[in-house]
């Protein structure tokens, strides 16, 4: 069993060496830290949006009363006043600026939208207000007069994409009021309410509903931090074959399912802790699962499975690499390409190459980290049973076992036979 | 004479790319002897060790372990001490070498015996339960020699064993050289740049340069073939005239050789003290005197020196 004797060697090499110990055990505790801190808040809490409003509006008198109005200024006000729906959190931190001084402040980021509303704003609803009186009288209607409302940011933005989609509910809102309120002034009746007739609603999955983005990307990080033990593997293993060691290993009846398989078993007892590092560090920050400590339990021996893939991979780029350096370059060369494929960080487009048992196969799927990715999330994210993981589990058992069997042949043939 | 002959390199050629390691190599070394390899850096020692104990493949020619090939050897029979420091930081030496008995087979009880023993004759016992990294250089020089013997092997290939050790650890070193071969009658491969270290350890020396093999002998024989006799050693008022006094002293009859080697030259010659008011009167002839003159006996490494030459190596 010479195999046991390595995996005895390495673990003690792995514990022995303290400092690289702690990196590799504290990395995913402050990978977690860091991506928890940024996403933790995103979605849950109603925070309101900077914006800017420049009011060119020159107002406008009312056909009747003779009244001076200033729409720009009252649209200005509703903007302040508004909130969150059963909340007193203002939707808009509303600047009042100048249009150059609001773009300045765009590209600083200092809000996320302008809203532009131009000088003959005041005109054009006085226009509607005399257009629907006329209607209502039948009296020929008057010219109409339109104005522009600008909605400007940086469309790249995300910040900017949440205002300017809360700004546009919000005119239309108030368009619709505006509407509202001229038809029973003129008719004494508001008419029919829309939203008596057709209404909508935005439902989460059960369970989901105070989940934030973190919530969601977490089982991605996972998948993220244990792919990047694949370059800590390549880098230790190439180290062994720099440094002489495995020369002195190669010319003994060591073989190379004794060395690997020996790693292995150390490396997967890492594995295991990063796993439970990272979940522990996520729930400590506040993420948000479902299914109690049985979903903990599965995600961690998932976690592991998906080491092992990681562990795997390693070895197939120790096969190759020159030197330590190159492993780790390497490495990360391939598994951060790898996170993207298995969809840690974004959906990715439908690809489906083939269907087992009614399920689809996607191109993704030869890679045993996206069986991992969706069994994290069905366990974590949707609180999913071993009966709702177990396809998922069994491929990437299937797959990493395969990826194991290569990181044997390669290393054996590239590394324990006589250089030619 | 063939039964005795143990290792066999017949025609072995190793290029790396353009550049020639092993140029067409020719050896048999013999069973229970100590056979030394010598040649300046980057002579092709370590390619051709590496040959022998089937770690590189040669270009041409072929390796035989016991008239067998060397890739067909059971695995254990050759134990290989490398020139660099090949340890495990974070090991101590008495689970290095646990490991290493492991790797090779060693039933249990037997390989105790053996970590034990080794760790007596190397003056590794207090150190036993230390890990590597925090011992002496001497101590992981000693360490990585033990590795390579814990299984016992019949053939013991040590790469410049002595490099960077203090001569108490040079002598521990030297005895159980020795006694591998007095004792166990094992076969010793010993490549090193002490010439001291060849002459005193090696049955008989093979001496390489630029892959090829100049001469292999008994170091008697080898000092004998060079130049029976003795090196007077001097050094010139003007060093610039060396090379005129070189052409001079070279036709001198009985002299051997005649070589620069720091500003000085080295002339070796029959009955030197005999010889040396002619000597000193050539050199005067050239409008030099002698600075500083010694006479000693012919040494290996005037051997070394002759067929290699002075120029540095890369």
């Amino acid at each position: 069993m010479k195999f046991i004797s390595i995996a005895k060697k390495d673990f003690k090499e792995l514990i022995r060496d303290r400092r690289g110990l702690a990196m590799i055990l504290l990395f995913p505790m402050f990978f977690m830290l860091v991506f928890g801190f940024a996403f933790g808040g995103m979605g849950q809490n109603n925070q309101p949006n900077m914006i800017a409003v420049v009011n060119y509006d020159t107002g406008a008198t009312l056909p009747g009363t003779g009244e001076q109005v200033n729409f720009g200024n009252n649209l200005t006000k509703v903007l302040e006043d508004s909130t969150y729906p059963d909340s007193d959190v203002n939707l808009f931190n509303v600047t009042k600026t100048t249009e150059t001084d609001a773009d300045e402040k765009l590209k600083t980021r200092d809000v996320d939208a302008e809203l532009i509303i131009p000088p003959n704003f005041s005109q054009s609803v006085v226009a509607l207000i005399t257009n629907t009186i006329q209607q209502q009288t039948t009296i020929n209607p008057s010219p109409n007069v339109t104005s522009t409302i600008i909605i400007r940011g940086d469309t790249s933005y995300i910040g900017f994409g949440v205002s300017q989609g809360i700004l546009t509910g919000v005119l239309g809102q108030y368009q619709d009021k505006l509407m509202s309120e001229i038809r029973n002034a003129v008719t004494g009746s508001p008419g029919v309410e829309v939203d008596t007739y057709l209404q909508s609603k935005v439902e989460s999955i059960p369970g989901t509903g105070s989940f934030t983005t973190f919530d969601f990307m977490a089982p991605g990080m996972i998948v993220f931090a244990i792919l990047l033990l694949t370059t800590t593997v390549a880098a230790t293993l190439t180290r062994e074959v720099e440094k002489g060691t495995l020369a002195r290993l190669k010319l003994s009846k060591m073989t190379s399912f004794d060395l690997l398989f020996g790693g292995l078993i150390p490396w997967s007892l890492i594995a295991a802790a990063q796993v439970i590092i990272l979940l522990t560090v996520a729930v400590l920050i506040g993420f948000h699962w479902q299914g109690g400590l049985y979903s903990l339990l599965l995600a961690i021996l998932v976690g592991i499975i998906g080491g092992v893939a990681s562990i795997s991979l390693g070895m197939i780029i120790a096969a190759f690499a020159r030197n330590d350096r190159q492993a780790a370059n390497l490495g990360t060369l391939i598994s951060v390409p790898t996170s993207f494929l298995v969809g840690a960080f974004f959906p990715l487009p439908q690809v489906v190459i083939a269907n087992f048992w009614g399920q689809p196969f996607q191109v993704y799927d030869l890679l045993p980290w996206t069986h991992i990715l969706n069994a994290l999330r069905s366990t974590l994210t949707f609180g999913g049973g071993w009966d709702t993981i177990v396809y998922q589990v069994g491929w990437a058992v299937l797959l990493t076992t395969i990826l194991f069997i290569i990181g044997v042949g390669l290393f054996s043939k590239n590394r324990l036979r006589a250089e030619n | 004479m063939a039964g005795n002959i143990v290792i066999e390199a017949r025609e072995v050629t190793r290029d790396f790319g353009d550049f020639r390691a092993v140029d067409n190599l020719n050896l048999k070394i013999k069973k229970g002897e100590v056979f030394g390899f010598l040649g300046p850096n980057g002579a092709g020692k370590t390619t051709s060790i590496n040959m022998m104990v089937g770690l590189l493949r040669p270009t041409s020619g072929q390796i035989f372990i016991d008239g067998e090939g060397v890739e067909k050897i059971e695995k254990g029979t050759i134990g290989i001490c490398p020139q660099e420091l090949v340890l495990w930081d974070f090991l101590t030496c008495k689970e290095s070498l646990m490991l290493m008995g492991d790797m090779y087979q060693v039933p249990p009880e037997e390989l105790k015996v053996r970590v034990q023993k080794l760790l007596d004759d190397l003056f590794l016992q207090d150190k036993a339960n230390t890990v590597v990294a925090q011992l002496s250089g001497g101590m992981k020089r000693r360490l990585n020699l033990a590795m390579a013997v814990v299984h016992q092997p019949d053939i013991v290939v040590l790469d410049e064993p002595s490099e960077g050790l203090d001569p108490q650890s040079r002598r521990v070193l030297w005895n159980y050289i020795r006694s591998m071969r007095d004792d166990e009658g094992k076969t010793v491969i010993l490549t090193t740049h002490l010439m001291d270290e060849a002459d005193r350890l090696s049955d008989r020396i093979a001496i390489i340069d630029h892959g090829k093999l100049l001469r292999l002998d008994t170091p008697s024989n080898l000092k004998k073939e060079i130049g029976e006799g003795d090196v007077v050693e001097m050094k010139l008022s003007n060093p610039d005239k060396n090379l005129e006094v070189i052409n001079i002293l070279e036709d001198m009859p009985d002299v051997h050789s005649v070589v620069e080697i720091e500003d000085g030259l080295n002339v070796r010659a029959l009955d030197a003290v005999g010889k040396l008011p002619q000597i000193i009167d050539l050199v005067e002839t050239t409008g030099v005197h002698v600075l500083d003159l010694s006479v000693r006996q012919n040494t290996l490494e005037d051997v070394f020196i002759d067929l290699t030459g002075t120029g540095l190596r890369e």
